[in-house]
């Protein structure tokens, strides 16, 4: 872990009714950071995109967990999205993963969208997959005005799940 | 009113179907959104519209479902149109460049007048 690093940690059922629950805490917490509303909005759609998958693809149609960490340092909020199910083929997906220009209509497909997503709204995305899949979405912090913001989260910050 | 609740709201007007899409449209409201405006979509006789101003939130998820919206209506020749769309979905349509066919759809149907 890097010094003065903040970990906020968050569980919840790998069931699309608490992905706004994840919306939600990121906001709170990417706003403490002094990130601004449009590079909160594009860490929602990533995280939602990485939590997707979890649901979809994850447990097949079996009860599981998504573990979600924030970790906010002085410089970027890095948010680890973790899974213990049978791993989603992000190799495969990465091979899809484009936007949908220039092709005609009835050659789209939409499922490399998430994953091209969460590379264009991140700064950073790496995928591990060994023994379930671990999503780190990384977004850097270019301006100096959220340093005030940050100051007030002490680093014995609220763990929500451990 | 809880502004991030998914709500839909069909008007069916004489002369085409309008709904409007307020909320998050995200996977927990998916089949929601699917059993509403999947049977207006079949409707070939009138144009259908989706109003977005009130749209908070939409992802890969919801983004998939125009797509597959904007084919069904295309096979049937029949008009299809969104309106209104608020800065932040339209920056996410350009990026995964669904903007393209909608303002090509858009051109195609423009006799959908009406708009309130």
């Amino acid at each position: 872990m890097k010094e003065h690093e903040t970990i906020v940690q968050l569980s919840i059922p790998a069931d699309a009714q608490f992905l706004d629950i994840v919306r939600l805490t990121l906001y709170g917490l990417a706003a403490k950071m002094g990130f601004s509303y449009e590079e909160i909005e594009d860490m929602k759609v990533a995280v939602s995109e990485a939590c997707n998958n979890v649901v979809l693809h994850a447990y097949n149609g079996r009860s599981g967990d998504i573990h979600l960490r924030f970790e906010m340092s002085a410089d970027a909020l890095s948010i680890v999205i973790k899974d213990e199910g049978k791993g989603f083929d992000y190799k495969r997906a990465i091979k899809q993963a484009a936007s949908l220009s220039g092709k005609p209509l009835q050659d789209v497909k939409v499922g490399g969208l998430g994953l091209f997503l969460m590379e264009a709204l991140m700064d950073d995305v790496r995928v591990t997959t060994k023994g379930g899949t671990e999503v780190r979405l990384t977004k850097f912090r270019l301006h100096g005005e959220g340093e005030h913001a940050h100051d007030c989260i002490s680093p014995s910050s609220v763990q929500e799940q451990a | 009113m809880d502004q991030k609740q998914f709500r839909l709201v069909h008007d069916e007007q004489p002369d085409r179907h309008v709904v409007y899409i307020k909320g998050e449209l995200d996977l927990a409201a998916a089949e929601q959104f699917q059993r509403t405006v999947e049977p207006l979509a079949g409707d070939a006789s009138k144009p259908l519209v989706l109003r977005l101003e009130d749209l908070t939130y939409i992802d890969s998820t919801g983004i998939g479902m125009f797509v597959a919206l904007l084919k069904t209506r295309h096979q049937l020749g029949a008009p299809f149109a969104i309106e209104n769309v608020p800065p932040k979905v339209r920056r996410l349509f350009d990026l995964t460049g669904v903007s393209y066919f909608f303002s090509e759809m858009n051109d195609a149907s423009e006799r959908i007048g009406g708009q309130s």
